[in-house]
């Protein structure tokens, strides 16, 4: 599922990131990776903050339509 | 001399470690991305005097943002004879992701890890020793802020840089490791430095790179299709981020021991945020924070405590007398803030340093001058002409710098990038990402650092966008503008409130920034917004040092032009005012015979339809000189009208009646300028919104040309400044003085907006 729809405060693993190259390599250098762990902090009208390793991450609504997490 | 370079992700604070070793005050804040470019000091403590380079933050050596290729660029082609690698304590994994790609490169390497006061606060613990035997480069714990650790740091980094070092990478372990190997002997054959790091991008098909070695990539390619995964297929940078990740997990993470096994505990910071980035509440709370801001910095009635409670003013009370002076000099400074109502700090700073200091200096100075016995025109050069000027200017020095005080105690404490995410929502409305609040939000205090920060921004069309309405949001420069009319308005015409005036004016700003944004983004510069991702800072409490430091470099830079540039123009100004075309001295009640006025007169009619134009009758051109003076500085508006204003003053037949007129005073400049040309009140709003909305200073318009690098891209930035300034107050002026005109400015607007609507759609079916 997006992560805009997942739980919060759940550690969850991402399946696949729908983006295009530059934004995904982005995320990649921020730890938003395939395979990698994320925890949902807040979720309000489609923007996410989320908790990658130990940093707090902000992201539009078009970007948390398009992480997807087991 | 020997370079080291100071990398590491943005806000893990290279900055505030930079300023530290260098005794530098470069700007710091707590928001990602503050430092744009790199800056150099020297560090004196070692065996030999050390350059210390600061560079951008940067995620990965693949960028994403200009700036960050900036960083990278450094790193590469530079070679500094050390790499400083300062890692966020508080979030080792993500921090050293970097340092495995710095690694790769055939530099000295030295790991700071930094916030360690913050994570042993925390209860944990980082085995520095472990981490220093697994990366295999010297690991020294600092904390840049307390200024610990950084003699050790500095002592192993100039060690280190003696030494040579042969990259090394994580990925050895990797099913990778054999293509990299590949990869590498090739590029080593062609003499290709750092091959290990080149290699390895040339893997992960980083865009700089294919673009470097166009000749090696059909054979990495041939490689490649060797190689299967089953999760990654062949996305191969998201096999190497994935790899690297893991070895970091596995090998380095183990160093840190945590107090809490609880992974999804709440921080405070998290706890706050529930609050101030909170769906419905946000964007209120940030509105009331924002007028807080204003009402303590310009506020005369603080929390409106002498409304509610009715207090009586300084005359009530008896304490004035018959002239409506103050009795004694007790009463002068309670008058600095009471009469009537408590005033709030900004306006109580500001009646102290205008009423008491520079008032009294220049007064003092003045009667000096005058009792010199030196010839009458050298003394109106030195009083009226540059005494007036620079001390009108001086006396906006205090509303300056509080506004801007507030501005960083916001940014200082984190909560400047949560403005960004909350308000991204409604900017993308706009055709922008939230990242373009941050650089619009500096242009508050000035444009030319606010045109450079727009470097964060990925998409070049945005970038564009947002430098050409950054002037917009108006700058400490041009609030002296906005004091003085708007309080000459009221006090003279007796309508409005001075800090309602100015809001209004702030806001207008604003919503002609959104307007043009809107209209750019969809015909010029159209394109997709980019999407936002930004990091949210820890909150932390403002510290002190960063915000003296802050106020410091701003005081400087204003003091320093207000005796440079400005003083330069008001001698120039005051020259071109007492001299005709036939190079003869003028008095001051000459004024209309002198070189400028000429000049002048022959462009008014050019302003007519903004109201400060031919209706202005023979003194209309001090209003034209003023906006053209304000093209080299801002500040020069109010200096031209306090130089102008004390021969306006002088000039027979002009009465000022009541009024007391003191031409060092902006604010009553500006009323001798009202009274000598009977300009109207929307001529004068219309004359604010031109100077806010045209071309900005000199120093603006060189950062721009630089930023946009593209020639007809900024010829275009100029003619945009020029048509939405003229616009602007032609609309404000006309609506202003003739009510019905808003009816043909709204069929104006609709057709616009109905003409892109339909261009669109015809574009869209030829698709």
């Amino acid at each position: 599922m997006p992560i805009v729809l997942a739980p919060t405060n759940k550690v969850l693993r991402i399946v696949r990131i729908a983006a295009d190259e530059k934004t995904k390599k982005h995320l990649e250098n921020l730890g938003i990776t395939l395979n990698g762990d994320i925890t949902i902090l807040s979720s309000s009208g489609g923007t996410v903050v989320c908790k990658i390793k130990d940093g707090r991450i902000a992201l539009d609504r078009n970007l948390s339509t398009h992480i997807f997490v087991a | 001399m020997k370079r080291f370079a100071l990398a590491g992700n943005p806000n893990c604070g290279k900055t505030t470690l930079f300023n530290s070793l260098t005794g530098s005050t470069a700007h710091v804040g707590n928001w990602p991305g503050v430092t744009v470019d790199k800056r150099d000091g020297v560090y004196k403590k070692c065996a030999e005097p050390v350059q210390i380079i600061d560079l951008p933050g940067i995620y990965s050596l693949s960028p994403y943002t200009p700036e960050e290729v900036i960083a990278r660029n450094y790193v590469l082609d530079e070679k500094p004879d050390c790499v400083i690698n300062i890692v966020d304590a508080t979030n080792l994994e993500r921090n050293l992701y970097l340092t495995t790609q710095i690694l790769e490169m055939d530099v000295p390497v030295v790991v700071a890890l930094n916030m360690m006061d913050a994570v042993k606060k925390a209860g944990d613990s980082i085995n520095a020793k472990l981490l220093e035997e697994r990366l295999g480069v010297p690991v020294v714990e600092i904390s840049a802020l307390k200024e610990t650790g950084l003699k050790e740091l500095m002592d192993k980094a100039y060690n280190e840089s003696k030494k040579t070092r042969v990259g090394s990478t994580v990925l050895e372990a990797s099913p990778l490791a054999h293509l990299i190997g590949d990869v590498k002997i090739a590029l080593k054959g062609q003499n290709v430095a750092n091959p290990l790091f080149h290699a390895i991008k040339l893997v992960e098909e980083d865009e700089i790179e294919v673009n470097m070695h166009k000749e090696t990539l059909p054979m990495v390619e041939e490689f490649k299709k060797t190689f299967n995964d089953e999760i990654f297929g062949s996305d191969f940078e998201a096999l190497v981020a994935d790899a690297r990740y893991k070895y970091i997990s596995s090998n380095f993470a183990s160093v840190l021991s945590k107090k809490s096994k609880d992974t999804t505990k709440m921080t405070k910071s998290d706890k706050a945020d529930k609050v101030l980035t909170h769906k419905y509440w946000g964007i209120p709370i940030f509105l009331v924070i924002l007028f807080g801001i204003f009402h303590l910095t310009f506020g005369e009635d603080l929390l409106f405590l002498g409304k509610i409670f009715s207090l009586p003013s300084l005359e009530d009370l008896g304490l004035l007398n018959e002239d409506g002076d103050p009795i004694n000099f007790g009463v002068r400074f309670l008058a600095t803030f009471y009469d009537g109502a408590i005033m709030s700090p900004g306006v109580w700073i500001n009646n102290v340093w205008n009423d008491l200091i520079v008032g009294e200096i220049f007064g003092w100075l003045g009667g000096l001058v005058e009792e010199s016995g030196i010839s009458p025109w050298a003394v109106g050069l030195i009083n009226n002409g540059i005494f007036d000027g620079i001390s009108a200017v001086l006396s906006f020095l205090p509303p300056i710098l509080v506004l801007f005080l507030f501005f960083s105690i916001l940014e200082d404490s984190g909560y400047m990038a949560r403005i960004a995410f909350i308000l991204d929502r409604m900017f993308r409305r706009f055709g922008l990402s939230g990242r373009a609040f941050m650089p619009m939000i500096m242009g508050f205090g000035c444009s030319v650092p606010a045109m450079i920060n727009t470097r964060t921004l990925a998409d070049d069309k945005e970038r564009t966008a947002t430098v050409r309405v950054i002037p917009f949001f108006s700058c400490g420069a041009k609030l002296p503008i906005l004091t003085a009319v708007a309080g000459a308005i009221v006090a003279f015409f007796g309508v409005g409130n001075a800090d309602v005036i100015t809001f209004a004016m702030y806001l207008l700003g604003i919503v002609t920034a959104i307007v043009c944004v809107l209209l750019m983004r969809s015909t010029t510069l159209k394109g997709e917004t980019p999407p936002f991702i930004m990091e949210l800072p820890t909150y932390h409490v403002p510290q002190f040092k960063n915000l003296m430091a802050h106020l410091w470099d701003k005081t400087k830079h204003f003091v320093k032009k207000a005796f440079t540039i400005i003083l330069a123009s008001t001698i120039v100004i005051w020259a071109l005012t007492h001299f005709s075309f036939n190079w003869t001295f003028l008095e001051d009640e000459q004024v209309n015979e002198s070189i400028l006025a000429g000049i002048s007169q022959l462009v008014q009619p050019i302003f007519t339809p903004l109201g400060f134009g031919s209706q202005l009758g023979e003194f209309g051109w001090v209003f034209v000189v003023a906006v053209v003076a304000g093209l080299i500085a801002k500040e020069n508006v109010i200096a031209t009208f306090a130089t102008l204003a004390a021969c306006l003053m002088a000039v027979a037949g002009l009465n000022f009646g009541e009024l007391a007129i003191d031409a060092e005073d902006g604010i009553d400049a500006v009323q001798a300028m009202i009274q000598a040309t009977g300009i109207k009140v929307p001529g004068l709003i219309a004359f604010i919104a031109f100077n806010m909305t045209t071309i900005p200073c000199f120093a603006a318009v060189a950062t721009a040309k630089a930023e946009l690098n593209n020639k007809s891209t900024y010829h275009w930035t100029l003619v945009f400044w020029l048509a939405s300034s003229y616009v602007v107050a032609a609309m404000i002026y006309t609506i202003g003085s003739w009510w019905w005109t808003l009816f043909i400015w709204a069929a104006v607007c609709a057709c616009v907006v109905c003409a892109i609507i339909f261009k669109d759609k015809l574009f869209a079916k030829r698709k």
